[in-house]
């Protein structure tokens, strides 16, 4: 098995051993399921960050909210004009990272992007796949850091 | 062929969603759809459309350059393309990378050629069906094209130098914050490993951009004179040199000055700033 946390394992295991083709067809139907990622109505979250940046096509918010144990609950909204494979990386890391714990996230790797993506994928105008995970990462330092100010003066 | 494109030089080229639509099933005609989005076509593309992906498909591997005339004919055999066979591209990004398949194509000397105008977008937007199934080609043979002609529509570092020097006609493609030199990246893209901003010197800015409208179609031919001839007062008779960053949004002011306006001498700068912004030496003009 994988060294990731949560379901990611399970995912980088499952993508690790597909030949290319079906590599391509199993990233469609992630990237299928990246709407039904977005917040759910009325949902509220601990920290929201969404914002377009230049190295992204279009507007992405991630969204946490963090239990008990610093659990995180994952959300994100991905702007119609964002590449498929952004769309399936989001499918990926909402399923995959659901309940992990913050430290697990940030400790997270970046090379299981290609293991999922293969060789072929990953190109220069494609290099966006790393964003959503370098954005989750970054919604949960932020709230690491509200929290500590908090701590720091309540 | 609609009003629009009977205006243009070689109104032939052009194609209409609706005349797509239409040749469905035609035994002469292979669709081709080649995007940006290296997935994209996974999602649904045009019933019968085939995918053409420009980095694998077109490119060699190894050397930057396009693959082999070999490599070529076994691409168009694999997918069922004869030398008669009419092959009518779209994509994503407004077409820039059926443009520059389409040029990928030329090089080679594929002759029936045409774009959907309007490519994938206008597709959906109008409601077109897409589909998720893809085509089993009945593989065919086409012959090794004999020669490739970069001579006639491809341009390289040395030529362009040459033609900057010798202040020919010179078109940088790209947005103004990349041709200023504020910016070494597309807006919307991450870095693509450039090491200086700026243009080739006596280079013009004409972005792509402004020979589409908002939907994506071409311009009209008028509206297109206006800029590239009277703003921009390129000659018939002009040997013009277009680039961007990697070659595909020039494809794009390739075929618009060649296949819409009927300049006959236009060639396309693929190693474009990429090549240019990186070479140790490589004279660099910038107006920010």
């Amino acid at each position: 098995m994988s060294e990731y946390p949560g379901k990611l394992s399970t995912i980088v295991d499952l993508f690790e051993h597909l030949p290319d083709e079906e590599k391509r067809d199993s990233l469609v139907l992630y990237a299928d399921q990246a709407a039904a990622c977005a917040p759910a109505e009325g949902e509220s979250f601990d920290l929201e960050d969404v914002r377009k940046d230049e190295e992204c096509t279009d507007t992405v918010g991630v969204f946490i909210k963090v239990g008990e144990g610093e659990r995180v609950h994952l959300r994100i909204s991905l702007g119609p004009q964002v590449q498929t494979l952004t769309k399936a990386m989001t499918a990926i890391l909402c399923k995959g990272l659901e309940g992990c714990r913050i430290g697990e996230i940030q400790a997270v790797p970046a090379d299981f992007v290609p293991k999922i993506v293969g060789g072929q994928l990953v190109r220069v105008r494609s290099q966006t796949v790393y964003y959503i995970l370098t954005r989750i990462k970054s919604a949960c330092t932020a709230f690491r850091n509200r929290q500590k100010i908090a701590d720091a003066t309540g | 062929m609609n009003d629009k494109t009977e205006q243009y030089a070689h109104p032939d080229v052009l194609v209409t969603t609706e005349w797509v639509e239409a040749h469905h099933g035609d035994q002469n005609v292979c669709i081709v759809e080649s995007n940006e989005d290296v997935l994209l076509y996974g999602t649904g593309h045009v019933p019968g459309a085939i995918h053409i992906d420009w980095q694998t498909d077109l490119q060699d591997q190894t050397v930057r350059d396009y693959i082999s005339p070999e490599a070529f004919a076994e691409l168009c055999g694999r997918n069922g393309i004869t030398t008669d066979t009419t092959c009518v591209f779209y994509g994503d990004k407004s077409n820039w990378w059926a443009c520059y398949a389409l040029w990928a194509f030329r090089l080679f000397g594929h002759t029936e050629v045409k774009i959907m105008d309007g490519g994938r977008d206008k597709w959906i937007a109008e409601g077109r069906p897409l589909t998720k199934e893809k085509p089993i080609p009945v593989p065919v043979t086409y012959p090794v094209p004999g020669k490739r002609f970069d001579d006639e529509i491809r341009a390289f570092f040395d030529e362009t130098l040459a033609h900057s020097q010798a202040a020919r006609p010179l078109i940088d493609v790209r947005s103004p914050g990349e041709f200023s030199g504020a910016v070494t990246h597309m807006p919307e893209y991450p870095q693509e490993g450039v090491l200086r901003g700026g243009h080739v010197p006596g280079a013009q800015s004409v972005p792509w951009k402004m020979a589409v409208n908002e939907d994506a179609t071409f311009k009209s031919r008028e509206d297109l004179e206006q800029i590239y001839s009277e703003q921009c007062g390129l000659q018939k008779d002009d040997d013009i040199v277009a680039y961007c960053r990697i070659g595909e949004r020039s494809s794009h002011t390739w075929f618009v000055l060649h296949y819409l306006l009927g300049y006959e001498k236009v060639r396309n700068y693929d190693g474009s700033w990429t090549e240019w912004g990186n070479r140790v030496r490589a004279p660099i003009e910038r107006s920010a």
